[in-house]
């Protein structure tokens, strides 16, 4: 018979499980809205995703998924003069990253709501 | 010095990122890189804690080259039963099978994703077919002493068995000797050292399976 063991499912979540997946997920379409924003320096993109409470561990760990963002065409970088140094990578949201923030933000706001209503204590 | 950081640590992502196509780990090592400079750039005082402090908040380069793996699909990378292969036949594998033992870790220690290339050409050249090469020399130098014997008193009146024979082995000089035994040294210590650096490096960029 199948019994829940609360402590279980909680140390999953801990480890990288749940919550884990659903930060890598949401941190995808944070990067999309900040883009929307403005254009940025992947430097300034990345401070600015630390700055968002919980949201990253590790600074370093944001540029494999923004090279994957890249791949795969919601987002584009061109080479810009700099204030300070040599040219550096500027990144813009692309027509398509556009619309693929747009279907997150609709899916989102029904998802938050929902789970809201079920889980929020208050 | 505070660059000496900064080089060790693109040093290792490079090595953490070994396994991704070159041309995705060109462009993270880049895109990290600049943003080193970047946050240094900002930095009031570019000193030894300011470096560290950077580093420290982009993070273990493990976990980059993990992230990479994880957002373009490639597998996490492990060490199994092949690497322990690899371990064993290196340093022993040519005793085993005499040169093919040997031969075969090598195939294995390239087809493995757990080493770098600087790491495969090391365990490859230190040193050809493992410890081999020590027990053959050393069979070699056991067997090969070589003794004289000398007739005395030959020329001498024979008188009963008066004749005698005296056995003199010719053994090396004593300089050749220690020389010889430092090289065995070095020829037994190099693969077996090899092989513990191989295993160590390999514990402490992968989870056990």
């Amino acid at each position: 018979m199948y019994r829940m063991v609360p402590s279980k499912a909680g140390q999953a979540a801990r480890d990288g499980g749940l919550i884990a997946q659903l930060r890598r997920g949401a941190l995808e379409y944070c990067v999309l809205a900040l883009l929307e924003r403005g254009e940025r320096y992947g430097f300034d993109l990345v401070r600015e995703l630390a700055e968002v409470d919980g949201m990253v561990t590790t600074e370093g760990t944001i540029y494999p998924m923004l090279a994957r963002l890249r791949r795969d065409g919601v987002v584009e970088t061109t080479w810009r003069e700099s204030p300070a140094g040599p040219p550096r990578r500027y990144y813009k949201l692309t027509p398509s990253g556009g619309q693929a923030l747009k279907e997150f933000r609709q899916e989102w706001i029904r998802f938050r709501d929902g789970v809201d209503r079920v889980v929020s204590t208050s | 010095m505070a660059t000496q950081a900064v080089k060790e640590y693109l040093h290792d992502l490079e090595a953490e990122l070994r396994d991704l196509p070159r041309s995705r780990r060109q462009e993270l090592l880049g895109e990290i890189h600049e943003h080193i400079d970047s946050a240094l750039a900002d930095a009031p005082a570019r000193d030894e804690a300011e470096v560290r402090n950077v580093l420290d908040r982009l993070g273990d380069p493990a976990d980059i080259a993990e992230e990479a793996r994880q957002r373009f699909g490639l597998p996490k990378v492990k060490s199994g039963a092949l690497e322990i292969a690899t371990l064993i036949l290196l340093p022993v594998g040519g005793l085993i099978l005499p040169v093919i033992g040997w031969f075969i870790g090598v195939i294995l220690l390239w087809s493995s994703r757990v080493w770098t290339t600087g790491e495969k050409l090391a365990g490859t050249l230190l040193f050809p077919g493992g410890l081999l090469l020590p027990a053959g020399l050393g069979f070699v130098a056991v067997g090969g002493q070589s003794c004289s014997g000398v007739i005395q008193n030959a020329d001498q009146f024979i008188t009963g068995p008066a004749q005698e024979i005296v056995m003199s082995c010719d053994g090396p000089s004593t300089l050749y000797t220690v020389g010889a035994v430092i090289l065995m040294a070095v020829l037994v210590i190099v693969p077996i050292a090899m092989a513990v650096v191989l295993a160590r490096r390999m514990r402490a960029r992968t989870a056990p399976v």
